[in-house]
Parts: C-alpha cells; sequence; structure tokens
C-alpha cells in the first residue's frame, strides 16, 4: 500500500472481518499444550509410563518369580562387602548365618562353599574351596572376615554390586526388584480398579443428587455423611471376614467408601452449573435429562472430577500399602509394597535396604500421581490460558 | 378478537422464590398481560425489578406459585416437563449472557442442532446438516464457523449462534431475555435488526426484555414497565414515551441519556433516585412510594390497581386514577 492511499477504504465485507484468524485448538489440544509445558507435571507424567512399564513388561525380563525361595541366598543386600579368595579374580562373600559365597570380578554370585569344620575355640570355621584347597572364616571379632593364604585376617573387603540380584533379596531369599515389580502391579491396579469405580458411581451420585437438588439432595447428601464417618479399616477387616482374599476385599472397600469425596465434587459442581444459562437454555429446548447431564453437565465438570481422580490414585495407594502392611491387605506370597515393607521391619537393623527399597516406590508412585494431578488441575483451568 | 390471536396470554403470574429463613423473594407478582401475533411487547425495569424471572417463568424454567401462562390459548402453566414438550417447540429464548448461554465442549453445529435431536426432527445426519447449515447461513455465519467452539467467537457472533439455536425451531414465540445488553454497540444494532427481519420473515412474536426505554420504543409495539415484580404501566410504545403516566416511568425515560446538554439538566431534576427496595420485604401499599416524589398516604396503605386511563394505556397509581 502506498503513502497516498492509506485511508483508503479497503474492499472486504464485514464477514471477512470477523473471520477469526488465531490458531484454533481443541479444548484437549489445550488441556495438553498446558500440561507439556509444567515441567513437575511431565515429569510425573513419565514417572508414571515408567512405572507402567516397568510392572508391567518387568517380570519378562527377570528370570525369577516372586515366590521363589532360595534360603541359601537369604538376605543378600545389593552391595556385597567381599574378601579376595584363593584364586586369582574369584572373591568371598559371608552370608548372615556365617556361610561363604563364592563371587566373581562381575559380581554374579556362583556357588555356596561347602562347611568342613567349625573351630569353637578359635573361632574359625573352615571351608573346601576345592579338593585339595581350604579357606578360613574368622569370627572371633568384628567385622567377620577371610583369613588369607598365610592366616592373617584381611581386614579391608572390597565393594561389588551384586549382578546376580540386582537389588538383593528378602530374609526367605526372593529376588526384591521381581517382588518390586509385582508389589508396584498391585497397587496400580488397585489404584486404578478403585478410580475407576469411584469414578461411575461418584459421578452418577454426585451427579443425580446435584441435578435434582432439594430434599433429594439433603437425603443422599446425608447418606454420603454417614458413610464417610466409618473407618476404612474397619470396611476392610469386615469385608474381608466374609471374602477371605485381601485383594479383593481391599478393591471393595476402597470402592465403597472412596467415591463419597467424588460424589461432594461432583455434585458441588453440579450446583453451580445447572442454573448457568447454557443449561437453562437446554432445558427450554426440550432437551432429557440425560442429554442434559451426559452432554452439558458431566463435560464442563470434567476438569475437577480428573483432578479428584488423580488425586484419590496415590490415597488408594497408600490405603493399600497401609492395609498390607498392618497384615489385612494382600496375603503371601503375593507380593505388594505394604507386605515387603511388613517383612522387612522384622529385621530393619540389619538389612535396611529391604524396607528402604519398596518405601522408596511407594514415594514414587505417590510422587508421580500427585504431580500428574497438580499439573492436571492447572491445565484444566481455562483462566490460566497462555 | 384481541384475545383469539395473542399468542401469549399471560393472567396474574405469581413467582416467589423461597430463600433461607422462611422468608419469600417477591420477584414476580400479580403480572398479566397478552401479545397478540407478530407483535412485539417490550418489557422494561431496572435491574433486579423481576424481569428475567418472569421470562424464565413464563417459559417453564421455574415453575410457576401462581396465575395462568396461555400459549396459543393451551394453559402450560400446569403441565409437567413431559408434557410440556410440545409446547417447546412453539417458544423458544435468547439469553442475555451470550458466553454463559453456550455450552463450551460443544460446537457450534451441535449446538444449533440440539434443538432437532431434543424434538427428533431430522430423520437423516445428511438433512441435520443442512438444516443447521441454512441456519448459520441466516444469521450471518458461515458453514465452516459450523465445527469451532463457541469459545473461538466474538460476543456478537455467539449471540448469532444463540439466535440460531432458537429460531431452529421456527417457533411462534420468541422470549429475548436483554439479548444485546452483554454486546457492542456498534454490534447492539446489527442483531436487534436481524431480529426484526427475523420477525417479518417468519411472523414471529417477541416478548423483548431490556432496560433501557431507548431500544425498546425501536423494536416493541407496546411497552409493559415492570417496578419490583409488577406491571405499573402498559400501553403503546411511542404513548409511553409521549405521556409516560406513572412517575416510575417518567424517572426511567429521564435516564436515558439526551445529547443536548441544556435538555439533560432540566431532566436531571425528574430523575430517579434511591435505590430498589429489597423483594424479600417489599413496601406496603404502592410498592413504589419510597421513591415517589408525589407519594401521599393512600399510596402508602392501599396498592393501585392497574387500570386503563386513556384508551390502551394501563396504569397503577393513585394520582391518576382519583
Ligand atoms: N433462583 C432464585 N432464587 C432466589 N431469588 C431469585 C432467584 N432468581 C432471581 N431471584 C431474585 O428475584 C429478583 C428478580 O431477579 P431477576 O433476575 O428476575 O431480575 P431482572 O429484572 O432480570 O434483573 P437484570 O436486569 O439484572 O437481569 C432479584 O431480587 C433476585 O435476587
Ligand atoms: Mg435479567
Amino acid at each position: 500500500m502506498t503513502e497516498e492511499n492509506k485511508w483508503e477504504r479497503v474492499s472486504g465485507s464485514t464477514e471477512e472481518a470477523e473471520r477469526i484468524y488465531r490458531k484454533s485448538r481443541s479444548f484437549l489440544g489445550d488441556v495438553w499444550f498446558r500440561f507439556r509445558h509444567k515441567p513437575t507435571a511431565l515429569l510425573g507424567f513419565i514417572l508414571v509410563v515408567i512405572l507402567l512399564v516397568f510392572c508391567l513388561a518387568g517380570p519378562a525380563f527377570t528370570p525369577y518369580s516372586y515366590s521363589e525361595q532360595n534360603n541359601k541366598l537369604a538376605s543378600i543386600p545389593p552391595l556385597l562387602t567381599v574378601y579376595p579368595g584363593p584364586e586369582e579374580g574369584s572373591y568371598l562373600y559371608i552370608t548372615q548365618g556365617l556361610k561363604l559365597i563364592e563371587v566373581d570380578e562381575d559380581g554374579n554370585l556362583i556357588r555356596q562353599l561347602k562347611k568342613k569344620k567349625d573351630d569353637n575355640t578359635n573361632k574359625q570355621t573352615s571351608f573346601t574351596w576345592d579338593d585339595d584347597t581350604l579357606v578360613y572364616l574368622d569370627y572371633s571379632r568384628l567385622p567377620n572376615t577371610v583369613l588369607d593364604a598365610d592366616g592373617n585376617r584381611i581386614e579391608t573387603g572390597l565393594k561389588k554390586w551384586n549382578n546376580t540380584y540386582r537389588l538383593g533379596t528378602d530374609q526367605l531369599g526372593r529376588d526384591i526388584l521381581t517382588r518390586l515389580m509385582y508389589g508396584t502391579r498391585i497397587s496400580l491396579m488397585v489404584a486404578f480398579i478403585a478410580a475407576l469405580v469411584n469414578m461411575v458411581i461418584g459421578i452418577a451420585y454426585g451427579g443425580i443428587s446435584g441435578y435434582l437438588g432439594g430434599r433429594t439432595d439433603t437425603i443422599m447428601m446425608r447418606i454420603v455423611d454417614i458413610i464417610s464417618t466409618i473407618p476404612l479399616t474397619l470396611y476392610v477387616i469386615l469385608i474381608k471376614m466374609c471374602l477371605d482374599d485381601g485383594l479383593l476385599s481391599i478393591i471393595i472397600a476402597l470402592s465403597s467408601v472412596y467415591w463419597v469425596d467424588m460424589a461432594r465434587v461432583v455434585r458441588g459442581e453440579m450446583l453451580s452449573l445447572k442454573n448457568q444459562e447454557f443449561v437453562l437454555a437446554a432445558r427450554t429446548i426440550g432437551s432429557s435429562t440425560k442429554t442434559i447431564l451426559l452432554n452439558h453437565l458431566i463435560p464442563n465438570a470434567m476438569g475437577p472430577i480428573l483432578v479428584t481422580v488423580t488425586m484419590l490414585i496415590p490415597s488408594a495407594i497408600f490405603m493399600e500399602a497401609f492395609m498390607s502392611f498392618i497384615g489385612i491387605g494382600i496375603a503371601p506370597p503375593m507380593a505388594s509394597l505394604g507386605t515387603m515393607c511388613n517383612d522387612a521391619t522384622e529385621t530393619l537393623r540389619t538389612n535396611p535396604y529391604q524396607l528402604f527399597l519398596p518405601a522408596l516406590v511407594i514415594c514414587i508412585i505417590m510422587f508421580a500421581f500427585n504431580f500428574v494431578g497438580d499439573g492436571l488441575r492447572d491445565a484444566l483451568d481455562p483462566k490460566l490460558k497462555k | 378478537m384481541k384475545e383469539e390471536t395473542a399468542v401469549l396470554q399471560v393472567k396474574g403470574l405469581t413467582k416467589h422464590f423461597p430463600v433461607a429463613g422462611h422468608k419469600v423473594v417477591h420477584a414476580v407478582d400479580d403480572v398479566s398481560f397478552s401479545v397478540s401475533r407478530g407483535k412485539t411487547l417490550g418489557l422494561v425495569g431496572e435491574s433486579g425489578c423481576g424481569k428475567s424471572s418472569c421470562a424464565r417463568t413464563i417459559i417453564r424454567i421455574y415453575e410457576p406459585t401462581a396465575g395462568k401462562i396461555l400459549l396459543d390459548g393451551d394453559d402450560i402453566s400446569l403441565l409437567n416437563q413431559k408434557q410440556l414438550l410440545p409446547y417447546r417447540k412453539k417458544m423458544q429464548m435468547i439469553f442475555q449472557d451470550p458466553y454463559a448461554s453456550l455450552n463450551a465442549r460443544m460446537t457450534v453445529h451441535d449446538i444449533v442442532a440440539e434443538p432437532l435431536k431434543a424434538h427428533k426432527i431430522c430423520s437423516s445426519r445428511k438433512e441435520e446438516n443442512e438444516m443447521v447449515s441454512d441456519m448459520l447461513a441466516r444469521v450471518g455465519l458461515n458453514r465452516d464457523h459450523a465445527g469451532r467452539y463457541a469459545h473461538e467467537f466474538s460476543g456478537g457472533q455467539r449471540q448469532r449462534v444463540g439466535i440460531a439455536r432458537a429460531l431452529i425451531l421456527k417457533p411462534e414465540l420468541v422470549i429475548c431475555d436483554e439479548p444485546i445488553s452483554a454486546l457492542d454497540v456498534s454490534i447492539q444494532a446489527q442483531v436487534v435488526n436481524m431480529l426484526r427481519n427475523f420477525q417479518e420473515e417468519l411472523g414471529l412474536t417477541y416478548l423483548f426484555i431490556a432496560h433501557d426505554l431507548s431500544m425498546v420504543r425501536y423494536v416493541s409495539d407496546d411497552v409493559g414497565v415492570m417496578y419490583l415484580g409488577q406491571l405499573v404501566e402498559k400501553c403503546e410504545a411511542d404513548e409511553i414515551y409521549r405521556h409516560p403516566l406513572h412517575p416510575y416511568t417518567a424517572g426511567l425515560l429521564s435516564s436515558i441519556p439526551v445529547p443536548n446538554p441544556r435538555l439533560a439538566q432540566e431532566k436531571e431534576k425528574s430523575g430517579l433516585e434511591g435505590d430498589l427496595p429489597s423483594p424479600i420485604a417489599p413496601p406496603s401499599g404502592c410498592r413504589f412510594h419510597t421513591r415517589c416524589p408525589y407519594a401521599s398516604s393512600c399510596c402508602r396503605e392501599e396498592a393501585p390497581e392497574l387500570k386503563e386511563a386513556s384508551s390502551g394505556h394501563f396504569v397503577a397509581c393513585h394520582r391518576i386514577h382519583n
């Protein structure tokens, strides 16, 4: 455009003027955009994906099963303290039961040495290495150690990572890594089933209560109040008495109680949404109650619903772990993060890793879902649109 | 004769909202009027005087406390929602807030097609698409707007979507609840003219709610003035501007901005003073007496009736009738 005709009317209809040039994103696209630009949310999401891969695909890659016991190799830690063996490149690991295990250069456990003779006066035990070599274990004072060829105590051991059982074994000789996979699987399963059931019951109950309002609402909400005052532990114990199956009773108990929060959230949303003009418009049009609930009310309440679900997941996971920990949950030999913690408390002083590892996994799961929930809440809030 | 052609007749319509502490809000109290076919009745009044409540009770979003609503001569005030369904096709509503009245999670197509689905009008998807894009074209939106979400549109465009949704069923009566008060001044005229064109084309009957009289004069044949839930004056649109009888109407008229500053100064004297009293405990007698410059003891004690002062001009005021 040249200088002279700068003020001339440009041709073009109003229609063109009103056309929208902003790049349009769908609602879900918007949410994903905001979600992925929040580092903690993204981190949480990645952690959830890793956890899912870990617990679903993981068991296919370990040679052990969650129940397979090996009493000879009980309570082997992930980081071994080893002493040089009689041959070059061979090492010896002393178990808590004062047995010797041969470990190779890479940290693989090779075999358990056979005990020859126990010398109670010198506090030494001899083990056969091969037909004509003996090795001596000295337990006269701590730390227990192995004697070298000249019969002197080897005071300093080497540190080696356990290559056979990456995260060690528990006191029954079961691979902790494998059990963690199964435990995580149970935790996530409990969480997702509880979340799904709660979502369905909570949305239906809260939706009806909030939409109908009035007396129906009052009665339905009093029922909710009553349910939420009875402690969850009581439900689990009662249900377990009838069912015998720990996992199922936990799922039933969680499902029958946790929907209460969801129902409250949904009801609150319904109360505020149902008098908005677009809902009134749907009523003047003559849309059925079903259409109004499914097309208008619930989609608009989806934000708080999703946030409640993602916040509910970590608390369901924690609840399962807690129930299993106090012994009314998953039945052995099935692994759950809670039962693993419980088993570990007995030998906490000698084998702290047995408690630390499952507790760490619980922490990671809780963090991951809380981050995701937090991120979703922000992402679903259109006021934060960038 | 007039009775027969009335599309909407309202007789003694009352709507009370119970609120906390066993009190009631007298949102609409004993309102009667009728609207003839193809005509527009403008309903004006200050904010909070019960215009929206009146409209929503007529269209049966709210249950009427008392009174009759006759649509085409059929009383719909006592029907339940299921029995109302066939009548819903005949009356539709355009809402005040173009942002709140469209569902943000639905595309424009789904919004405009919702009445068609509710009344199972289209037999095929193709027919529905045709009707929707035809309707969108008539309100000045084009075909490719249909797939977008409402939040991507300007206020004026959203209100057009709202109008398309209300008119797609070809209703007889359309209640417009302040359809332009949330819009930009430049778009207001466009929307009002579009509504008038539709009225001519489809022979629509409007109940047009607004809070300023200047615009109502332009669109209405008759005007009703509401104060605190009651109708205080009712007559032809031009008549009310030339001879406002009720002091409240005079006050409302004086609040229209005037371009001439000298005239404006004169007008200021008769302007309305004070606030709207609470509809929970409305004043005794004439509800306007707390703000009326001419109030006498009679006004405080006895409620005036809506009576004809001159031909076709109804007013509820003791000063006029005595
Ligand atoms: N659902 C409700 N419950 C209780 N009171 C209500 C309800 N709806 C409206 N009211 C009250 O009824 C009175 C009339 O309200 P209404 O919305 O009809 O006014 P209005 O004339 O449309 O005002 P505006 O011009 O601001 O839209 C107000 O005092 C309002 O507080
Ligand atoms: Mg209103």
